[in-house]
């Protein structure tokens, strides 16, 4: 008994059957194309679409030759190959979520100050109407501490 | 020497035009701006007819990006010095002259008027905070004290002066969520001279606070993640010399 599971523990584990690979691979190739698709239509940048084809290559690689994925958990030290890829993925899905939480601010950011950039350039309009009105001089200068944001 | 004093406002329609007026009156050479962060009454309409600028954000950005907006325009159009106070009425614009006065005078870069100074004479009608906000009072006194080395007692005062150095600096860097306590130890870290002045502050008009113990926990609990990420931002002055 105990030389039956010492002899399971030491083979290393492959849970993908050839149905599954295929449908891995048949997922994977949609998937690709929805990209393409999307990038055509104008609906997402190239910029953002280099990560979630590498992506889509991944899986159609992992699909097409099982043997990376034991590559990859021995190099891991996991002896299950299923623990290996279900980490690595969300290893993957994490560090995109922090790309866009870093991308949205740096967007907040832009917003914020185009709106601030609105409301000044209004406030010297005003500025420039009160002071035509007293007869006084409105503009002044661009000040030069200022830096680009 | 040109003073612009501004008001960051949102949906403050019922007083805006009577802290204006008494802003005038205290300071009749300033010129007075009020920041109108996106609100939804006539807020713009009383305070042009009171006859403030008007900067209106489009929509609602929060009190520190109104704050920066008013830094932003003092900076780009030459002011020696600039200040701001709250369009609720809680801040008596005679306060805000002796701010400006230290500013002007040199003695500092940042004046913060203080609810909480010893120095702070009290009279009836005065300033009373509550029981949960007194706790978080003392929670952000203390790390602020421990973060930048410097005695504060009002860590949350939203009536200041400020010279040009520090409208260079929030003009750059104002955080939006925690604007009052951030600016304060970036202040610091920069290496400006930050001063607080003991001032009467009344009441607030209308409405209460929107604080409840849960809220003010995590309030709190905000704030402690903001000083603490605050202590290892670059300091800019001396990464540019």
């Amino acid at each position: 008994m105990s030389s039956l599971v010492l002899a399971a523990a030491a083979e290393p584990q492959v849970h993908l059957t050839s149905q599954t690979r295929i449908v891995a691979a048949v997922i994977a190739i949609f998937f690709m194309f929805l990209i393409l698709d999307l990038i055509r239509r104008d609906r997402l940048q190239e910029r953002y679409s280099v990560i979630w084809f590498v992506a889509g290559l991944g899986m159609l690689a992992g699909a097409a030759f099982p043997g990376l994925l034991e590559l990859l958990a021995d190099a891991m030290g996991v002896r299950n190959t299923n623990v290996a890829l279900f980490s690595v993925v969300l290893l993957l899905l994490l560090g995109l979520a922090l790309n866009f939480s870093v991308i949205m601010s740096r967007q907040a950011a832009q917003i914020t100050r185009l709106a601030q950039e609105r409301a000044i350039e209004q406030a010297r309009e005003d500025s420039a109407e009160q002071s035509n009105r007293n007869g006084s001089t409105g503009e002044q200068p661009l000040q030069p501490e200022e830096k680009r944001l | 020497m040109r003073t612009l004093v501004f008001i960051p406002a949102w949906n403050e329609e019922a007083s805006v035009a009577e802290v204006i007026a008494d802003v005038r009156k205290e300071l009749p050479g300033a010129d007075v701006l009020v920041v109108d962060d996106g609100s939804g009454d006539a807020t713009a309409e009383r305070a042009r007819e009171a006859g403030a600028l008007v900067a209106s954000l489009p929509f609602n950005q929060g009190l520190g990006a109104a704050l920066q907006t008013g830094y932003l325009y003092a900076l780009r159009n030459g002011y020696d010095a600039c200040a701001h106070l709250d369009a609720d009425g809680q801040h008596p614009p005679e306060e805000v002259v002796r701010l400006l006065d230290e500013v002007t005078a040199g003695r500092a870069d940042l004046v913060i008027g203080s609810r909480y100074h010893s120095g702070a004479v009290a009279a009836s009608g005065d300033y009373r905070p509550t029981f949960s906000r007194r706790i978080g009072i003392s929670v952000f006194r203390f790390f602020l004290t421990l973060a930048t080395r410097q005695r504060f007692t009002d860590t949350t005062s939203g009536m200041r002066a400020a010279n040009r150095r520090v409208m260079a600096l929030f003009s750059q860097h104002y955080s939006p969520d925690f604007a009052e306590i951030e600016s304060l130890q970036l202040a610091v870290r920069q290496g400006l001279r930050v001063e607080e002045l003991p001032v009467r502050m009344l009441e607030r008009a209308g409405g209460s606070s929107f604080l409840t113990p849960v809220r003010s926990a995590f309030f709190i609990f905000k704030g402690l993640v903001v000083l603490l990420v605050g202590q290892f931002r670059p300091r800019q002055a001396e990464a540019e010399r």
